[in-house]
């Protein structure tokens, strides 16, 4: 369902990604890892054209992209891509302007032109999912972290995507609350949705995941199944990697 | 300190002055900042522009009209014009030059205020699939007019002193009223205060109009 070859991203003179590839099923959750700057979050904001590429090619379904250093890619091409994707921010980034319910109304009222007595009933049976149901009202600034991410996950998934990507989703957390955001993309895995994740967090990337990606200085190092990448990889980098964490823990 | 005469003349100027300030000064002060706070939302998103053109001409708008003296463009509006065979009413002239004024200043802090929103709203609104106008419209503008009221609010209390320059080009507000007076009464120290006292007044209540506003806006502003 997703495609990408040979995918490279430099800023200024840092290459952060050098050469990519990797394929995502669809129903498949697909959980990147690696320690800092080893380009998972680039990689992931490329998903999205957040971030444009400066080489290689990104396939979504039906869009294909071919990217060459200094081309634009056509803006409806680029709306289109995202429409089909939804992504939820390490700093949940919700609109402080708007309700809960706003916030999850806002995507569909905006770009896919629903009718607010749609998007509501759209966005209630979402914040109901997340388990936020008697938050609609509120504002950002009332709800906790571990909330307000979960509206993000709500107004990620009101326009339908057909993946969603998770940027660090629990990082920003205290830690009492990761386990109510984590239950509900657990819950999002369990009824087929197709994610993408950059996470740090090894239980619940061991628990969630279908492929896991080590990545390691722009590049890919390890892919395979949970058991394959994490127990057992003989790859020196990734063994590193993995003990330094298991040592933290 | 003030004789039976000069407390008559101070009695019998406060109406007149005030309504010079409600029929001329107000509606000077309010029309241009209507109108200037549209043309520096334009300049403000020309100056943010990613093509050139707009970037260059807003820049050189803003350039020339804050490197000169507010005074001077008003009599080149109304003194100055005619010769080139516009002749233009006191209080189309006054609007024109303040509202010109108000775009170039009140553009920097309406720009200010779009660049002070954190990227993360955009890429927030870009991640639902919004174009940059979209995202401007819905989710970056409103959190930029939050943050900018107070220093707008400033500017329209300086705007409202300002329009005293309008005196110089005919337009009878609070200040040209108060010549007028001195001119048959011969109490300028008296007169100018009183038109002070009610520059003081209609700043007071704009003041107090503001912190009502800032209040009022204030309910999203925890985060």
């Amino acid at each position: 369902m997703i495609e990408i070859r040979d995918l490279h991203k430099s800023f200024g003179p840092l290459a952060v990604l050098k050469g990519v590839d990797l394929a995502v099923e669809h129903g498949q959750v697909m959980v990147i890892i690696g320690p800092s700057g080893s380009g998972k979050t680039t990689l992931l904001r490329c998903f999205n054209l957040l971030e444009t590429p400066d080489k290689g090619s990104l396939t979504l379904n039906t869009i294909k992209l071919d990217f060459t250093p200094g081309a634009k890619i056509p803006q409806r091409t680029v709306l289109s891509l995202r429409q089909q994707t939804g992504m939820v921010f390490q700093s949940y980034n919700l609109f402080p302007h708007m309700t809960a319910i706003g916030n999850v109304m806002e995507g569909q009222i905006t770009v896919q032109k629903r009718s607010k007595d749609e998007a509501r009933s759209k966005a209630l049976a979402l914040l109901d999912k997340v388990g936020l149901a008697d938050k609609a009202d509120a504002y950002p600034h009332q709800l906790s972290g571990g909330q307000q991410q979960r509206v993000a996950i709500a107004r990620a998934m009101a326009v339908s995507p057909e993946v969603l990507l998770f940027d660090e989703p629990t990082s920003a957390l205290d830690p009492e609350l990761v386990g109510e955001v984590l239950k509900v993309i657990k819950q999002l895995a369990r009824e087929g949705m197709t994610m993408v994740i950059v996470t740090h967090e090894m239980k619940f990337a061991a628990d969630v995941a279908d492929r896991i990606i080590l990545m390691d200085n722009g590049v890919i190092l390890e892919q395979g199944t949970p058991r394959e990448v994490l127990e057992q990889t003989k790859n020196p980098r990734a063994l590193q990697f993995l003990n330094r964490l298991s040592g933290e823990e | 300190m003030m004789d039976d005469r000069q407390i008559q003349i101070f009695l019998d100027s406060l109406l007149p002055l005030f309504k010079a300030g409600v029929a001329f000064t107000l509606p000077l002060a309010l029309v241009s900042f209507i109108l200037g706070l549209l043309l520096a939302v334009i300049t403000a998103l020309a100056r943010l522009s990613s093509w050139r053109l707009p970037r260059l001409i807003a820049r050189f708008y803003v350039w020339v009209i804050r490197g000169t003296p507010l005074l001077v463009q008003l009599f080149i509006i109304f003194y100055g014009l005619p010769a080139a065979g516009i002749v233009l009413d006191p209080f189309i002239a006054a609007v024109i030059g303040f509202t010109l004024s108000v775009g170039a200043y009140s553009s920097e802090i309406v720009r200010a205020a779009i660049l002070s929103i954190h990227k993360g709203q955009w890429e927030a609104a870009f991640s639902v699939g919004m174009s940059r106008k979209q995202a401007l419209r819905r989710v970056i503008l409103p959190q930029a007019a939050r943050v900018s009221v107070p220093p707008l609010s400033n500017s329209f209390i300086s705007l409202v002193k300002d329009t005293s320059l309008a005196a110089s080009i005919t337009y009878v507000e609070i200040f040209r009223k108060a010549q007028q007076i001195v001119a048959t009464s011969y109490e300028p120290l008296l007169l100018y205060c009183e038109a002070a006292l009610f520059y003081l007044l209609f700043c007071s209540v704009l003041s107090a109009l503001q912190n009502y506003l800032e209040k009022r806006l204030d309910r999203y502003s925890a985060s």
